[in-house]
């Protein structure tokens, strides 16, 4: 088994396949942490993690800070919503005043694409991508994988249909990142309106039928549908996106029976998934959102052992 | 006051020639081979060095009035002397902005109290910027404006545009015009690329520049109207430009150092640093080749700088929230030798694009040439020396420049504006 050398996790798209593995074997460990009576290890004593938000969040935010304690971290956290100019400070100062209470590990949510990026060349510390703007979401989707490797047995030669909004999604590109370092096959599925100009670009087949996104797939990613994309006129009414895109008993046919449907929530019931199949598919998502904490668990330790070793060299 | 330079070589738009220039009243005098040394107050050795008449630059922005934190009228004129310019219009999106005579005029004379640069101001095409009246265009000119514009903001109406086209004519004035489709570009921070699909970074596509352009053109066609074109970013831009020249459509463009320095790559590379957030954004390795192309041919007429100023704290945020532009004025001279250095360019043709055409576009006709009885505006460049660009030597009060900590090679050594010498390099 390989061994972790990063100081960052950026996104999935710089990882080879066995950084990949190393963080979903080591989230395996974790997982079983979780399921213990005493559900704290020490590994991180001594540490600082600082969940740096600077968009709305409380799911990946209250993830990020259990794995942090369960980890026996120290944990604050920095929210902040609206520009940082605003309050007449930069970001990196931001960034900096804080770093100088010697902080270990950022975690780190933007709203902006390339931010956790930018930020990483200016830091000491560690940086972990929260998510940024629209670019990536890399624990989502080692979570995603992490539930797929564990109900499937493996990541190799899959189909992966991720339908919804990819314009706007950091999952999607995360995820299509991810899945293609194992010889899986990624399609995304939308509007034309809704898939940007140039995303052939990406390792993944662009198709804007749902029937052929889905039929032999073995995973799907649905992805959260906002409504304000009907302003912005990505698409016409939910009606339609509904009719087109939307998971339900009739398409479900198209796919295998073992076939696992995702969704990185909160789910849209009857926009992205009928809720007709709300028995069918919620275990699974509900059970996404435990591996997120052994997921981030791992990235968290990780990135800590990698920074003891420097410290020693 | 006699002023005589020996011995540089002088680099017009049709020749170049070595000799010695004698300048008396802000006059260039006698050019001949050589001039004796007898009488003059004082002798510049040129040896070695590139004689060009003075850099116009026809976009920048001093930011005044309004903004003098960013840069004001002495700061902008120490900075465009450092860089051998000796004419520039300064664009009206100012607070207030430069829609009527007084504000034109008070900018007109402040700037000829400091005397160090010739500054016209551009006067605003529609009053306060709105897109909706048109400002008064005579008394703009009467105020010294020889340009308007509503920089930054396209005419969106084009009922606006043709009058504005037509209205000019009567005063004379040059309209310089911004070519970008709001409902396209809108939210956008960079070109439209795989490097946007790839990050999902809010984008702003190729076609936001041309579909605007190739309306401007229509109707500069129709009016038989002359329009110039500011910052053109893309290589179909040029093509359609040298399209529209060839039917012999009355119309000129400009580009900026930085569409033919730098690319998507660069914003890449550095991690997304906003320093390269510029409007219009920069585009594909193929679109600055293009750009040396159409500047080489003659395409695109113009060299400018778009200079635009901001404090540290509009640009050291993150690339959405930073302001858009990077200054320029010091750079352009060693940015644009980078094309003569990759046979692009001639130094005649540096000539023409840093000079002589933009000289003929503002008809301004003493200067921009350098012959006996024109303007003793005169650059004098040592086309090898390189200078380290840090924040310190910088003559702007804004350091947005991506530049810091690169090595450029080529520097003025002076500048003199109307036969003085307002700037020598201390080295």
């Amino acid at each position: 088994m390989g061994e972790w050398q990063r100081k960052h996790l950026l996104g999935l798209k710089d990882l080879s396949r066995e950084e990949i593995e190393v963080i979903l074997n080591s989230a395996q460990a974790f997982k079983e942490v979780s399921e213990r009576e005493v559900k704290k290890v020490p590994a991180l004593r001594g540490k600082t993690v600082v969940n740096l938000f600077f968009e709305p969040s409380t799911r990946t935010k209250t993830s990020f800070e259990l794995a942090a304690k369960r980890l026996s971290a120290d944990v604050v956290n920095f929210s902040s919503s609206g520009s940082s100019l605003f309050k007449g400070e930069t970001i990196l100062d931001t960034l900096k005043n804080i770093e100088a209470y010697s902080v270990d590990i950022f975690v780190l949510r933007h709203s902006v694409s390339g931010v956790a990026f930018y930020l990483s060349q200016r830091t000491t510390s560690s940086v972990v991508n929260a998510g940024d703007g629209q670019n990536e979401h890399p624990t989502q989707a080692l979570l995603d994988m992490f539930t797929v490797r564990e109900k499937l047995g493996s990541l190799e030669n899959l189909k992966v249909a991720i339908i919804g909004d990819i314009y706007h999604s950091r999952v999607a590109r995360s995820n299509i990142w991810g899945f293609s370092k194992f010889s899986s096959s990624v399609y995304v599925c939308a509007p034309k309106t809704l898939i940007p100009k140039y995303f052939d670009n990406l390792p993944c087949k662009i198709t804007y039928s749902l029937k052929t996104a889905l039929s032999q797939a073995q995973v799907v990613i649905m992805l959260r549908i906002q409504k304000e994309r009907m302003k912005e006129r990505f698409f016409s009414s939910q009606r339609e996106y509904v009719k087109y895109y939307s998971l339900n008993e009739e398409n479900l046919k198209f796919l295998p029976p073992e076939a696992l449907v995702l969704h990185p929530g909160p789910v849209n019931w009857d926009i992205e998934i009928a809720s007709s199949l709300k028995e069918k598919v919620s275990n699974l998502i509900l059970e996404q959102v435990s591996n997120g904490l052994a997921v981030r668990m791992a990235v968290l330790y990780l990135l800590a052992e990698k920074r003891s070793y420097e410290v020693i060299d | 006051m006699k002023l005589l330079i020996k011995q540089g070589v002088i680099v017009n738009p049709d020749f170049k020639k070595r000799a010695d220039i004698l300048i008396e009243n802000s006059q260039i005098s006698r050019i001949e081979e050589n001039i004796s040394e007898q009488g003059a107050d004082k002798i510049i050795s040129a040896e070695g060095k590139f004689i060009f008449p003075g850099f116009i630059d026809l976009h920048t922005h001093l930011r005044t009035p309004g903004r003098e934190d960013e840069e004001d009228l002495l700061s902008g004129s120490l900075s465009a002397t450092k860089g051998g310019f000796t004419t520039l219009l300064s664009m009206p999106n100012t607070i207030p902005p430069i829609d009527n005579y007084e504000i034109a005029l008070r900018i007109r004379k402040e700037a000829e109290k400091i005397g160090l640069v010739d500054i016209y101001p551009v006067g605003a095409i529609t009053k306060n910027r709105e897109g909706k009246e048109i400002s008064e265009f005579g008394f703009l000119a009467e105020a010294g404006c020889l340009a308007v514009s509503d920089d930054g903001f396209p005419l969106k109406e084009t009922s606006l545009l043709r009058r504005a086209l037509e209205y000019a004519e009567n005063f004379n004035l040059l309209v310089i015009s911004h070519c970008e489709d709001l409902s396209l570009s809108g939210g956008g921070l960079i070109r439209e690329s795989p490097l946007s699909a790839e990050w999902g970074i809010p984008s702003v596509p190729e076609i936001s520049e041309t579909v605007d352009l190739v309306r401007q053109i229509e109707v500069a066609r129709y009016l038989n109207s002359r329009v110039h074109f500011a910052h053109i970013s893309s290589k179909r831009s040029a093509e359609l430009i040298k399209r529209a020249k060839e039917e012999g459509i009355n119309i000129t463009a400009e580009t900026c150092p930085h569409y033919f320095t730098f690319s998507l790559k660069e914003i890449e590379e550095s991690g997304f640093s906003p320093l390269y957030k510029v409007n219009p954004p920069l585009g594909r390795e193929e679109d600055k080749l293009a750009l040396k192309e159409a500047l080489k041919e003659g395409v695109i007429d113009v060299i400018a700088t778009d200079h635009a100023p901001h404090t540290y704290l509009e640009k050291e945020v993150d690339f959405k929230s930073a302001e858009f532009g990077m200054i320029g004025l010091e750079f352009a001279l060693p940015l644009s030798l980078g094309l003569v250095r990759e046979g692009f360019l001639s130094l005649e043709d540096l000539t023409c694009r840093l000079s002589y055409r933009p000289a003929q576009i503002l008809n301004l006709k003493d200067r921009g040439y350098i012959k006996e009885g024109l303007r003793a505006d005169l650059t004098i460049v040592d086309t090898e020396r390189e200078q380290l660009i840090t924040k310190e030597n910088i003559f702007s009060k804004s350091k947005n420049t991506p530049l810091l900590g690169k090595v450029l090679k080529g520097e003025v050594v002076y500048t003199i504006y109307k036969g003085k010498i307002v700037y020598s390099s201390s080295r």
